[in-house]
């Protein structure tokens, strides 16, 4: 038989549990965003430099996301067969970036009716993203990083197309890698 | 007068109280997470779990990864009600 819990006993151990339980649930170590990060910026930078240097078809770059795709989808599945959890706020987290995603496919699709001017868009779309993470998992410089995305897709309107493509690499650096990097240290 | 009411006896236990709160915070967990945070012995757990599913408190799903069984918790509406009236209970004592 088990000895009985006194009051205290009771509240020590639900606090410690619960605070276990919340450890596990702490992200993925920022690893969507480093992933994102990484690749979005290179294939910015990539398109800027290729059509700078006339090449006629700059956007060929853009075919690299493809497998992050792929691997962004598989890390997704993976975290809770190695946590053995599942959090309501990975499932928000999850549900929140599918959206951001579907709206970059459709600003995407139409860019030929937005004059190409899609870039401010999808920074607007990912600062929303980014900072709505930030508040969920409670990181300031998480928020920070949406912020700035925000201000870069302000900056972007008024910058020629090609030139924003060097805006938005800069842009998703500060927003995305900085703060990545520093959950990944946490 | 405020009557002291009794502690729900369900979970006034050491490992079904540690369930519950491990639960209350995640939608669903693994066996082999709550026999490890809560450092029990699987036979223990076992019993320990069927008692609070009896209850309405967890709803466990018992399925296959691979080859492998896996057994999966899920705490309940009735069960997150019957945690929240136990800690409300459990404060007037303190107090």
């Amino acid at each position: 038989m088990e000895k009985e819990l006194t009051s205290k006993e009771s509240l020590e151990l639900i606090t410690q549990m619960i605070s276990k339980a919340k450890k596990t649930a702490g992200g993925d170590g920022g690893f969507q965003m480093l992933l994102w990060g990484w690749a979005v910026s290179l294939c910015n930078f990539g398109h800027y430099i290729l059509a700078k240097l006339e090449y006629d078809a700059p956007y060929v770059v853009w075919t690299a996301l493809i497998p992050v795709v792929g691997v962004s989808i598989w890390h997704g599945f993976k975290k809770p067969r190695q946590t053995g959890v599942r959090t309501h706020l990975d499932s928000v987290l999850n549900q929140l970036w599918l959206m951001v995603f579907i709206g970059i496919i459709i600003v995407l699709a139409f860019m030929s009716q937005l004059n190409f001017y899609q870039n401010p868009v999808i920074l607007i779309l990912a600062s929303i993203g980014v900072f709505t993470t930030g508040a969920m998992v409670k990181e300031k410089l998480i928020k920070f990083g949406g912020v700035f995305l925000m201000v870069a897709a302000l900056i972007s309107f008024f910058m020629p197309i090609t030139e924003q493509y060097l805006v938005a690499g800069i842009a998703i650096v500060i927003g995305y890698l900085v703060p990545g990097y520093t959950l990944k240290k946490g | 007068m405020s009557a002291f009411s009794p502690l729900d006896p369900l979970l006034h236990s050491q490992l079904r109280l540690a369930v519950m709160s491990l639960l209350i915070g995640l939608d669903e967990a693994e066996f082999t997470f709550l026999k490890g945070q809560t450092q029990s012995t699987a036979g223990n757990l076992s019993v320990q779990l069927d008692k609070l599913e009896k209850a309405g408190y967890i709803e466990v799903t018992k399925s296959f990864r691979g080859k492998r069984p896996l057994t999966t918790c899920k705490i309940t509406q009735e069960g997150v009600s019957a945690f929240e009236s136990y800690v409300e209970n459990l404060k007037k004592y303190i107090e």
